[in-house]
């Protein structure tokens, strides 16, 4: 070795040095920093040198390290710092970095200094790995669930779509415009979609977003409906909607076998209900037909004994006997029956109606009748009404549906049904009011609607009218329909306050 | 032997239905004996009893139609006109099949009622006729010889008698003597007479 090399001076090695290192006194000031550390940590070399070796850690981890450092002083050989553990460093700019840190200790006369050397390589390696792992996870596992994700820039109106759901769109573009998005959805669901993406980028609450609604896919050549499921996030910039990230999922056949297990039940409940109808006609059948042939065959005993010649007196009178006491019994079977059908009790609650409401047309949208939009206007603090739960809900579940069917046999684009509830002061009754916006009902209609077995449906039996009806009044309140119902049927029904 | 007069029986549980029918009947000049129940019915019942029945089919112990089964075992052979609170279609197919003479629904018309009654009273006296042939048939044929039998039965199938004696291994003048002795026994004048009575006892089959 010659003695140029011998005597090179610490200096010189320190600066040409590739890894960052630093010179830092037994106080832990900084006293010299290579180039590599002044780029690694963005200061130049007035501003890093003495000033104490904490500067570079997160204020966080800054007590932990000055006690690491007398520790460091009592016992100082080389080695690496946290375990070989990654520790995180605070740059210039504010950013934190993570960093492999070696320590090697050097002794002067009377003085000590610790040499630190900084390695960043190791880490950005190990992370982009991570990263890369962990977005091929994320892809497989995206794919597994068939999801489709979007990026949506509220800003600027922009949606930004993945491959999946620019399959189920059946588009090709890599992004779309708001108003494209929009068209691409189905009439009927527009309105209950715009109101939760309305409601997800309000700041006031912080409501994720879910919405729900059908698609059309142009690619098909056909038109073909498909349900969307989406869920999503939406982020805020400055107090304003800034990202709408989510993932949108297909279920039409989920769908699909809903609606198909929700017809099976109103099947099943038709067929029911049929059964339960003729089973109680043809027990009130069996009630008047003894005594109807009774006095069918008195009558024609008493005709008959009027034509004869010899006219037999005693013959007529027990005839005539016979048909008034049959006529008789034949109206105390019918009081008898209806007694026996309606005598049970019913039990009563109060009942908060606006809930009430809220929970029936839950039951109604689920019903797989179809969707419908709810115009709400209950009154505030609405008092307790008094009725029983199950048939109150069940008369506004029955009103619901018939109006989501009125609604879908009329064919209207956007189905809706406005419910208001509020109280009649001077009656002290709680009002109801049920208003579709179907085709509504012509005069004719309007008279025979609360009768038994009277139907405009196909498949009905045409009792829930009539049943409602029973049920309102057994609860002490009324039912009617407005007659002049021509933009969509408007029902109404009261029920006694509670006291 | 001359049948004696018809009697309409009512079985049903309702005492109104039985008191105002027995009146129509009665009024039409018709005899009517009336009975609460199947079970009544079956425990009054004699075998001098001839006319038809009129049967409720809904009643509470045994049905109408189970009265019908009962009285087919016991080979009691009165017609049956069912009376029903709702005209149930396969039901009357079935009463009509097993021999019913109709299946009317209540209410029902006096005319309606008596025209079936005297349909009802005409079968009977086919079916008593009938039964009456029948026992004539059956105690003609037990007079005859095992021999007698069986020339008679290849006779009611058209054999001749040459036929006939090669058959049975027999002479053809022994055939001869066995057919003769058949027609004296069973009062016959010609073959036709012994296929009627060969089909009515149920024998010749």
């Amino acid at each position: 070795m010659t003695d140029e090399l011998t005597n090179l001076s610490f200096r010189t090695l320190f600066d040409a040095t590739l890894e960052a290192k630093l010179l830092v006194d037994a106080a832990g000031r900084i006293v010299l920093a290579n180039p590599a550390a002044q780029l690694l940590f963005g200061y130049n070399e007035d501003e890093i040198c003495e000033v104490m070796v904490e500067m570079l850690i997160p204020a966080r981890y800054r007590e932990k390290h000055r006690r690491y450092r007398a520790l460091f002083l009592d016992n100082p050989k080389k080695r690496t710092m946290g375990d070989g553990k990654a520790l995180a460093a605070l740059c210039r700019d504010g950013k934190e970095i993570l960093l492999d840190i070696n320590l090697s200790p050097i002794k002067t006369q009377g003085q000590f200094y610790v040499l630190a050397g900084f390695n960043v390589t190791d880490q950005r390696l190990k992370a982009e790995e991570a990263l890369l792992a962990s977005e091929e996870r994320l892809r497989l596992a995206k794919q597994a669930a068939g999801l489709g994700i979007f990026d949506c820039d509220c800003k600027n109106k922009i949606i930004y779509w993945d491959e999946k759901m620019r399959e189920l769109w059946g588009s090709s573009n890599e992004t779309m415009s708001y108003k494209e998005f929009l068209a691409t959805i189905h009439p009927q669901d527009r309105a209950a979609r715009q109101v939760a993406f309305e409601s997800a980028i309000d700041t006031t609450g912080h409501e994720g977003f879910k919405a729900e609604y059908r698609i059309i896919n142009p690619a098909n050549g056909v038109e073909r409906w498909r349900w969307i499921s989406s869920i999503g996030q939406v982020h805020f910039k400055d107090g304003r909607a800034d990202r709408l990230v989510g993932v949108v999922r297909d279920v039409t056949e989920q769908k699909n076998l809903q609606k198909k297990l929700q017809a099976q039940r109103n099947e099943t409940e038709n067929l029911f209900k049929q059964q339960v109808a003729v089973r109680t006609a043809s027990a009130i059948a069996h009630e008047i037909n003894q005594p109807l042939t009774a006095i069918s065959a008195y009558s024609e005993v008493a005709l008959h004994a009027l034509h004869q010649e010899a006219f037999n007196t005693d013959n007529l009178k027990k005839a005539l006997e016979g048909c008034v006491e049959q006529a008789q019994r034949a109206g105390r079977s019918i009081h008898e029956l209806l007694a026996f059908l309606q005598k049970s009790e019913i039990e009563t609650e109060q009942l908060n109606l606006n809930e009430l409401i809220q929970e029936a047309l839950d039951i109604a949208r689920n019903d797989g009748f179809g969707g419908f939009h709810q115009v709400l206007s209950l009154q505030e603090n609405l008092p307790a009404a008094q009725g029983n739960r199950l048939q109150v809900q069940k008369v506004l579940v029955n009103l619901f549906r018939n109006a989501v069917e009125a609604m879908r046999i009329a064919n209207v684009p956007t189905s809706k049904i406005s419910v208001s509830a509020q109280t009649l002061a001077e009656t002290n009754m709680a009002l109801v009011v049920v208003q579709d916006n179907g085709s509504g009902l012509d005069k004719d209609m309007v008279k025979y609607i609360f009768d038994p077995f009277f139907t405009t449906k196909p498949s009905g039996i045409g009792m829930g009218l009539s049943i409602s009806r029973a049920l309102i009044e057994a609860n002490g309140g009324q039912l009617w329909l407005d007659p002049d119902s021509k933009a969509g049927a408007k029902f109404h029904f009261t029920l006694p306050l509670a006291l | 032997m001359r049948n004696p007069e018809p009697v309409v029986f009512i079985v049903d549980d309702e005492p109104a239905v039985r008191d105002s029918l027995t009146l129509m009947i009665e009024q039409a000049g018709i005899g009517v004996q009336s009975f609460e129940s199947a079970e009544a019915f079956l425990n009054a019942y004699g075998s001098d009893f001839f006319g038809c029945i009129i049967l409720d089919v809904q009643m509470p112990e045994m049905s109408g139609m189970q009265l019908q089964d009962e009285l087919f075992q016991r080979k009691i052979l009165l017609p049956i006109v069912f009376l029903t609170g709702h005209g149930d279609i396969p039901m009357s197919v079935r009463a009509i099949k097993t021999g019913a003479v109709d299946f009317l629904t209540k209410p029902v018309t006096r005319e309606k009622l008596l025209t079936c009654v005297r349909l009802a009273f005409a079968e009977a006296e086919k079916r008593v006729d009938e039964a009456a042939h029948k026992q004539n048939a059956i105690a003609c044929l037990k007079k005859l010889t095992q021999r007698e039998r069986e020339v008679m039965s290849l006779a009611v199938q058209g054999r001749s008698n040459k036929e006939i004696a090669a058959c049975l291994d027999i002479s053809h003048r022994t055939v001869e003597i066995h057919k003769s002795n058949i027609m004296r026994k069973t009062d016959s004048i010609n073959l036709l007479d012994l296929v009627r009575i060969s089909r009515e006892s149920d024998l010749g089959k």
